[in-house]
């Protein structure tokens, strides 16, 4: 990418309120350079007009490059190897095409060593209300931890609460982490995050559509909830409000024809009444990183069934059962006692109390069988 | 003619020899040489055969006299040869070529008045007659109905050797062949007086079917012992041939009835505690005797209180549980004899052996120990172990248990259902089966091998013991009438191995 076209890009990235879908039309039609040649000259037709009006007189692309050169991040575009052409797809979805601003973004500033296409392989949104709870914060750093070790990126937005838990979780497992903001590339948004997302900037990928300085602001969050549920395989919601972004990502994600996963929380927290709104609505109940792999890893890569407790007396046939009731509680009892008591024929019980010896819950001594302590 | 000849058979082992005995008579003082390595109950025969012939009434020679008895390298033993002395010195004194003489075997040893005395040997002398295509052999009457099992020789009884010599001339008649009857089995050991103890019964059952060695622990009076002893009676009768083997040891170790000489059944052998080595499996100076484990060939060698027999003699038990043959090298050459015996071991849990096994006095190394002695490799040909328990009020339960009779016919069928399947691989029992075979070409379902399986990977199962239980659950399902080991059989069998231990 030349200068002039980074410089056109980046003009064209800030002249209008991305999603544009006309613009990005343009640019499909005449090239970056062209189209943004015609945007600052006015030469525009329809609701193009309308859209880049406000913004067109505008160029601070040499300075704003300046800028993200300056954080040591790079434009991403479609003409670029690491585009996530594949997730991106996505938007052209049945389900993604009745929804407003389902479009592909047209530019996006990154910043980090993480590659896009890399994270989009295999990788899992983990989202949340920002007023989380002890219960949400641990369960979503446990998911990321697990996640990260099992080499699945942790996509998130950066915010306060369940976000915030998550980005961390997977940084202390030396994962990959992406946080997607809803303002500029070098506005660290929360304040209070700005350390975090500098560690995710030096280990993992920071990403956004809009040009640097921009501000966050309410809309702007709906349209980066598109990206996070797109880039990942599968958006899990830990902990969500009855009024929550994380439903909104929850629905891009179901939009998207991605997994959407809920971790179910205590029925008396407030904070987890949008999990269970999701679950209700057939979302996939998830308690462990492993569900989450099962969702967004290869095929085959499967879950192992949950530990269960297990009795000694879960794997015997009936007649070891009954042998094995046919016992007393203290002392030891004969071959023909036991025949008796489980009303089996004596040369039955033999082969059974053979079993049961061998899986020590029986023993032997002085030819009388009796159940061993535990 | 002052050449006389008469023809006998040296008994080696099991094995029997033509002897030609040659009377030589000719000038000189009046001496008697026996030459051909006698010994010295062969040495005194000179003077025997000396007595026998005068008080018959025939001339002794008045000049030098050599006896030979060829071949001359073979060394000879005992008085079976007084007969054919006899024979040969009154052919050559009368100078007669008797023809019966010629074609006959003598056997027989002469009192002084001379009467023939029975001797030790006779079936296996017999059977080696037959073989060399003797037509007639002459026993003392009293071997007459052992002689008479062998069929295709001629075999006549005599009584005195006046009238022996009677016959040669043509003169007089030997007693002719007798028909020996059949040797009952012993009713008074039945398998229905055990009662309760239904583990041990069906081990016995199982051991009976499957020609497993058995190894009963318990207090004592618990029943060892008795169903020890039942254990022949469960077994099917010999066939003739092995009956021939089995009265052939006995013969030559002189334990043969008189009236029923020929062993039917199987034989049941129990020594002593104390017995030695050479009691046990064969010895004694010269040639070596046949021993225990040799005179319960095709039948049952029960040593009780097996822990408390010593270690050497127990050892000595493994080549021929291997085998099924003993050789015993001595100075006159090696004895083979058969032993292929069914092992039944009994033994108490530890030396003070209480009636209630809870009032043992014993330290647990002592205990350890007691049993500790019977050494890996024997305690691994012993497929089946039991532990008894002390009966209490069972004991006077009234009903009886099932009767030999019974278990003998499932014992039969199951036996012969074993020795079809085995045929093409050359053996006749369960018990013979090399685990090799067990584990390949005869492999159980994957179902049925799952707890042996487990019981392996826990480490509480050794690879001989998977063959020892494979074998068990062999012969469970020829009992039951099946064709293969089911899950059932295999579990039934892994209740016969040593409780507690991974052998």
């Amino acid at each position: 990418m030349n200068d002039d076209t980074a410089r056109a890009w980046a003009y064209l990235s800030r002249v209008a309120e991305p999603p544009c879908q006309d613009l990005a039309e343009l640019v499909a039609a005449v090239g970056p350079v062209e189209a943004a040649d015609r945007v600052m000259c006015g030469k525009l037709e329809g609701r193009l007009v309308d859209e880049t009006e406000a913004r067109r007189r505008i160029d601070c692309a040499a300075k704003d490059l300046e800028i993200l050169t300056g954080l040591g991040g790079r434009l991403v575009t479609a003409d670029d190897d690491e585009w996530p052409l594949l997730a991106f797809a996505a938007f052209g979805g049945c389900g993604a095409r009745q929804r407003p601003r389902s479009h592909p973004p047209m530019v996006l500033w990154a910043v980090g060593p993480g590659r896009l296409d890399d994270v989009a392989e295999r990788a899992a949104a983990i989202v949340g209300t920002r007023a989380s709870t002890a219960y949400g914060e641990h369960v979503a750093a446990d998911l990321a931890d697990g996640l990260a070790g099992r080499g699945v990126a942790v996509v998130s937005g950066g915010a306060y609460g369940i976000d915030g838990a998550a980005h961390r979780g997977a940084l202390a497992a030396d994962g990959l982490t992406v946080a997607v903001l809803a303002g500029g590339i070098d506005v660290p948004y929360p304040a209070g995050h700005a350390a975090l997302l500098r560690r995710i900037r030096e280990d993992g990928l920071v990403v956004t559509e809009y040009p640097p300085g921009m501000r966050p602001a309410r809309h702007r969050f709906l349209t980066r909830n598109r990206l996070v549920a797109t880039l990942a395989g599968a958006t899990v919601v830990v902990e969500a409000g009855a009024r929550s972004g994380a439903a909104n990502t929850a629905a891009w994600a179901g939009a998207l024809g991605r997994a959407v996963c809920a971790v179910p929380g205590p029925v008396t927290s407030s904070a987890s009444v949008g999990c269970h709104a999701l679950l209700r609505a057939d979302a996939h109940v998830v308690t462990r990183a492993e569900d989450v792999v099962e969702l967004v890893g290869r095929a085959g890569e499967l879950a192992p069934d949950e530990p269960r407790s297990v009795s000694p007396l879960d794997g015997l046939e009936e007649t070891e059962r009954r042998v094995h009731d046919a016992l007393p509680a203290r002392g030891a009892r004969t071959l023909d006692e036991i025949a008796v008591a489980s009303g089996l024929p004596a040369m039955q019980v033999l082969g059974p109390l053979a079993v049961l010896e061998l899986s020590g819950l029986v023993v032997s001594r002085d030819g009388r069988w009796k159940l061993a302590l535990r | 003619m002052t050449l006389g000849r008469a023809f006998s058979v040296a008994v080696r082992g099991l094995d029997g020899a033509i002897v030609e005995i040659e009377a030589f008579i000719t000038s000189g003082l009046p001496s008697v040489n026996l030459v051909g390595l006698p010994d010295a109950a062969l040495q005194e025969s000179r003077d025997r055969v000396r007595a026998a012939i005068t008080n018959c009434g025939s001339e002794w020679p008045k000049t030098r006299l050599t006896l030979a008895l060829s071949p001359a390298t073979l060394p000879k033993m005992g008085s079976v040869y007084d007969l054919a002395l006899a024979a040969a010195v009154m052919s050559a004194e009368g100078k007669k070529a008797w023809e019966r003489l010629e074609k006959t075997v003598l056997l027989g040893e002469l009192a002084l008045d001379g009467r023939v005395r029975p001797i030790k040997g006779v079936l296996p002398a017999v059977l080696a007659a037959k073989r060399e295509g003797w037509p007639a052999v002459v026993v003392p009457v009293d071997n007459l109905a052992e002689a008479s099992l062998v069929d295709g020789i001629e075999v006549w009884g005599a009584r005195t050797l006046g009238q022996l010599r009677s016959w040669f001339g043509g003169k007089a008649q030997l007693d002719a062949r007798v028909d020996a009857p059949q040797s009952a089995p012993d009713p008074s050991a039945d398998l229905a007086d055990v009662v309760g103890q239904t583990h041990a019964r069906y081990a016995v059952e199982v051991a009976a079917a499957g020609a497993h060695n058995l190894m009963l622990t318990g207090p004592p009076g618990v029943g060892k012992t008795m169903l020890a002893q039942r254990l022949p009676g469960l077994l099917p009768p010999l066939t003739y041939a092995e009956s021939l083997e089995v009265t052939a040891i006995h013969s030559v170790a002189g334990l043969l009835s008189d009236s029923t000489p020929l062993i039917t059944r199987p034989p049941f052998v129990a020594p002593h505690p104390t017995a030695s080595v050479a009691a046990l499996v064969g010895g004694g100076s010269g040639l070596a005797r046949p021993g225990a484990i040799s005179r319960a060939h095709r039948g049952v060698l029960f040593l009780d209180e097996c822990a408390e027999i010593g270690a050497a003699a127990l050892e000595a038990l493994r080549t021929p549980l291997e085998e099924g043959v003993i050789r015993l090298a001595r100075r006159d050459g090696v004895a083979r004899y058969p032993a292929r015996f069914q092992l039944v071991l009994a033994a108490n849990p530890c030396p003070c052996a209480p009636a209630d096994p809870r009032d043992c006095v014993c330290g647990a190394n002592e205990k350890r120990r007691y049993l500790g002695r019977l050494s890996g490799p024997l305690i691994d040909r012993v497929d089946l172990r039991v532990e008894m328990h002390a009966v209490k009020t069972g004991a006077f339960a009234p009903e009886e248990g099932e009767t030999s009779a019974a278990v003998r016919t499932r014992v039969a069928a199951a036996r012969e259902a074993a020795a079809e399947r085995w045929l093409p691989h050359g053996f006749r029992t369960n018990a013979e089966v090399s685990g090799a075979l067990l584990r390949r070409k005869f492999r159980l379902d994957a179902k049925a091998m799952d707890p042996l399986r487990i019981a392996v990977d826990r480490g509480q199962l050794s690879f001989r013991g998977l063959d020892r239980t494979l074998r068990v659950a062999w012969t469970l399902c020829d009992l039951a009438g099946r064709t293969s080991p089911g899950l059932g059989d295999v579990t039934t069998a892994l209740s016969f191995r040593q409780a507690g231990s991974v052998r």
